[in-house]
């Protein structure tokens, strides 16, 4: 009983990250309709900055994490303005092709600067943990969950109660009728890139108190990112937190089984992912575009 | 039209010049080479790199068939090669085949295995296939890696397996014509689906897979059949790669960066063509193995240490990979091959075509 | 004697909604046979049942008595129905003639031809059809109707022994639509059993034997065209209730 009880746990603290990665993917999936292979790399890029800024000034690596927002939301941004933008109309495997050509430069652009080496952020408080019964649930991961919930509530928020949030959503149900009102389409996209792009980096910014990094350590995050929001259903924010949830509980029960284990990330992703789009193709909560 | 015809043929001689000298080279001795001072012949160096444009040539290929005619973009083909590798890389380490015996069996395990994911996989559409795909290709190289019975790994584990080396005169020129030969092969079975039924099928799949349904096209196990066939072609090239290069393991199996660089290459020269997939690896690959260093002729730059030029290389890449897909959607076939001309203007077409 | 296509109480629901809700009718060999109705009717989403592209929610569909729902679309196609889209749908890389052979090498069981035959296949039905001056350019050179008739014509390569046309004549003039009457004609006259599936009632008046009309997913009214048109249900269908009311009290 106690171990189920910690599997869960572990589950839903896992979860919360996953959430945080998912609702980025998902937002420029949705709005933009591309599966951006890049997001896994804009994740470790952010757990970089935030490990930089701690190393180099001892800043709270709590407080890195709005830099890493505001960073990352500039540089989706000028990536879709000047990149992306240039082939949002063409065939999807040339969008898919050019978000992995982003990530194939960001990620060797990270080895080049840091090496392959370990990183990771320790602070005074990264031993401390709540005592639940017999089961230790570390400070850092409880409010990594409760960050990760407050970034996607703050999107939702954004999203359904904003000037720019609207015409986001406008430009992500009909393109063309979106501009016949006025949006600007380039400006509008980038938006929506950089958003996504700053929950990324908010994202690895947790990452990198929970787990050691490397440059190479945001590919399964891409990956686990399209099984959480095939999980959710595409489209709301609250969608994907849930798939998010799933998927981090799903993950601690498969690994689990004896004989498995971390090192099969990938493989239960993948599992996870054929189960879902074979027998619920339009998601456990939602519906496919 | 005759602009286009002399470069047909201009590219043509080229081409057979660079197949002539490809095969005819080494034929020669290396004592001979060596004596007239040929730069290329009198480096073991050299087999290594023909080797491996080779095994590019049959991956770029191979992947054209469900890519380029089928048009589903699958991004997971890596998984093929590392399947094929390792069949013939556990009959000969662990149940001590012989290689020639076990060679055979790779395309086939590759080719079953495809059949088994296609089935579910190919229903899926669009962005859906291709990061699904993707998976396949991470999973099973994790697998295979991280897979134990009674706390032995299954397939050697992170330590990877090792086979006794392969008893031929020449070997270096055996494993050159064995991989050259398999590039053949690809490019003829290529040839020959294009103008076959089958072909046909593909093809009107690729274009608009109701409208095919509706003719008669049996679209799944067409879908299914390219994809095996696709893969069985990759595992052939893994197969060879294993016995080839003695000692494997998951980085030199199923690296990721395989998927993408196959995929550029039949970009490049051109999706749906015969040749074009094979140019476009020929190219790519020597552009990559330039990069990071391994050809004669190097690239020395300021600030850049010698060991970060792979990395560099990966980064060069990716710049290539967006270049390619803004600029040049259609392949630099379209005006190498003489269906368009190079200009600014082709260029900026090319951009607003797709930009916003 | 069975009939070539026998539909029993055909069903499809999307959501809670029936597009097609019970329709029965059957089609005889030979016949050329008009299916009208209002937008939203249920005439593509009928033929879709039949073509194999939507399973059915209820009834069932026999050809020459063997029950076909549930099947394939190109099992369908292989037993010899064919079928044309609204929204055309040509492989947009191959020239005319090749779109036109790719039918040709699929298509009907009876005969599966070599790729030599098969292109001369195309020709004669690119004849046939009149677009055999077109025959090597590129589908994207094709104006609106020769789009329409290149559907037809990858259709009819197929050897169908039944086809089905959906609204192959909308967006096309006067002229056009006369021309496009003469080859489906055309078409009949080889022996094909020919289903019309139109929104414009003029075009059926030209050439069907009989009319079935459908609305809200029901047949309506089914039997000689011009004692089909004097329905008065198919006038309030089409024309509205008042239009109706109007046209019986003046």
């Amino acid at each position: 009983m106690a171990d189920l009880v910690q599997l869960v746990i572990i589950g839903l603290l896992a979860g919360g990250i996953y959430a945080a990665v998912g609702v980025g993917f998902s937002l420029v999936w949705g709005v933009l309709n591309i599966v951006n292979l890049a997001h896994g790399a804009l994740v470790i890029v952010g757990a970089y900055l935030t490990w930089q800024i701690f190393t180099a000034s001892g800043l709270d690596p709590f407080l890195t994490l709005p830099i890493d927002a505001v960073a990352l939301f500039a540089f989706g941004y000028v990536v879709q303005r000047g990149v992306i933008n240039r082939i949002i109309r063409a065939p999807l495997l040339f969008t898919f092709l050019l978000t992995f050509g982003l990530n194939l430069i960001a990620v060797n652009v990270l080895l080049l600067i840091f090496k392959s080496d370990f990183r990771s952020v320790t602070t005074a408080y990264s031993g401390a943990g709540l005592d639940l019964g017999g089961i230790v649930v570390p400070y850092i991961r409880l409010a990594a969950l409760g960050i990760a919930l407050l970034v996607a509530a703050a999107l939702a928020l954004l999203l359904n109660r904003t000037r720019v949030g609207l015409a986001i959503q406008a430009v992500g149900s009909d393109r063309d009728a979106a501009q016949l009102v006025g949006i600007d389409l380039r400006h509008a996209y980038a938006v929506t890139y950089g958003l996504g792009a700053a929950c990324a980096g908010v994202a690895g910014g947790l990452i990198a108190m929970i787990q050691a990094i490397t440059p190479t350590a945001g590919e399964p995050y891409t990956l686990q990112a399209f099984v959480v929001v095939i999980l959710g259903g595409l489209g709301r924010v609250s969608a994907t937190v849930v798939g998010g949830l799933v998927f981090g509980l799903v993950e601690a029960f498969a690994q689990s089984i004896p004989g498995s284990g971390s090192v099969f990330a990938n493989a239960i992703a993948f599992g996870v992912m054929v189960l879902v789009l074979v027998t619920r193709p339009q998601g456990l909560l939602g519906r496919l575009r | 039209m005759t602009t286009s015809q002399r470069w047909q043929r201009i590219l043509i001689v080229l081409g057979c010049a660079v197949i002539a000298y490809a095969v005819l080279a080494p034929l020669t001795s290396l004592d001979g080479a060596q004596a007239l001072n040929l730069p290329l012949l009198t480096d073991k160096l050299w087999f290594r790199l023909a080797t491996i444009t080779a095994m590019f040539v049959v991956m770029a290929t191979a992947w054209n068939i469900i890519g380029g005619l089928t048009g589903y973009a699958a991004f997971g083909n890596v998984a093929f090669f590392g399947i094929g590798a390792y069949t013939t890389g556990m009959l000969i380490a662990k149940a001590k085949w012989p290689f020639l015996l076990a060679l055979p069996l790779a395309p086939v395990a590759a080719a079953i295995f495809a059949v088994l994911v296609g089935l579910p996989l190919l229903r899926l559409r669009g962005h859906y296939f291709a990061v699904a795909s993707l998976g396949v290709g991470v999973a099973v190289g994790e697998l295979v890696q991280n897979l134990d019975y009674r706390g032995e790994p299954i397939f050697g584990g992170a330590s990877g397996l090792f086979m006794p080396i392969f008893a031929v005169p020449n070997r270096d020129l055996y494993f050159f014509y064995l991989m050259l030969g398999a590039a053949g092969v690809s490019i003829a079975v290529t040839w020959a689906v294009i103008r076959s039924r089958f072909g046909y099928g593909l093809i009107a799949i690729r274009e608009n897979e109701e409208a095919a349904a509706v003719i008669g096209v049996n679209t799944t196990a067409y879908k299914v059949a390219a994809f095996a066939l696709a893969a069985a072609l990759t595992g052939l090239a893994g197969g060879i790669f294993a016995q080839w290069n003695v000692f494997i393991d998951q980085e030199n199996s199923f690296p990721i960066a395989y998927n993408v660089e196959m995929i550029l290459m039949a970009l490049l020269g051109g999706t749906g063509t015969v040749f074009g997939p094979a140019a476009g690896a020929v190219v790519l690959q020597l552009l990559i193995q330039f990069l990071s260093g391994s050809l004669p002729i190097t690239l020395d730059l300021p600030f850049v240490p010698e060991d970060a030029m792979p990395v560099l290389a990966q980064v060069v890449l990716g710049v290539l990979l967006a270049l390619v897909v803004i600029f040049a959607p259609r392949g630099v076939i379209d005006f190498f091959g003489g269906r368009s001309r190079l200009t600014i203007a082709y260029l900026r077409r090319s951009l607003r075509e797709t930009s916003i | 004697m069975t009939p070539q296509l026998d539909l029993r109480n055909v069903t499809k629901r999307f959501g809670g909604v029936a597009a097609v809700d019970g329709v029965t009718f059957s089609i005889a060999k030979g016949e050329i046979l008009g299916v009208i109705g209002p937008n939203g009717a249920g005439k593509t989403t009928l033929l879709n049942c039949i073509s194999g592209v939507y399973r059915l929610d209820g009834g069932d569909i026999r050809w020459h008595g063997v029950s076909i729902a549930g099947l394939a679309p190109y099992r369908v196609a292989r037993l010899g129905v064919g079928r044309t889209f609204q929204i055309v749908k040509p492989f947009g890389s191959m020239t005319v003639r090749e779109n036109v052979a790719v039918g040709a090498l699929f298509g009907s069981d009876s005969e599966r031809p070599p790729l030599r035959a098969a292109f001369d296949r195309a020709d004669s039905v690119l004849e046939l059809v009149g677009l055999r001056m077109k025959a090597d350019l590129p589908v994207s050179a094709l104006t609106i109707p020769d789009r329409k008739r290149l559907e037809v014509a990858r259709a009819v390569a197929t050897r169908p022994k039944l086809l089905l046309l959906d609204e192959v004549m909308a967006g096309l003039n006067n002229v056009e639509i006369d021309d496009a009457l003469e080859m489906v004609r055309a078409v009949h006259e080889t022996g094909v059993t020919v289903v019309l599936i139109e929104h414009v009632m003029r075009v059926i008046v030209g050439v069907c034997e009989r009319v079935i009309v459908l609305d809200l997913g029901r047949t309506l009214a089914d039997g000689q065209p011009d004692v089909v048109l004097r329905d008065e249900r198919v006038i309030q269908a089409y024309l509205g209730e008042r239009y109706a009311r109007r046209l019986r009290g003046g």
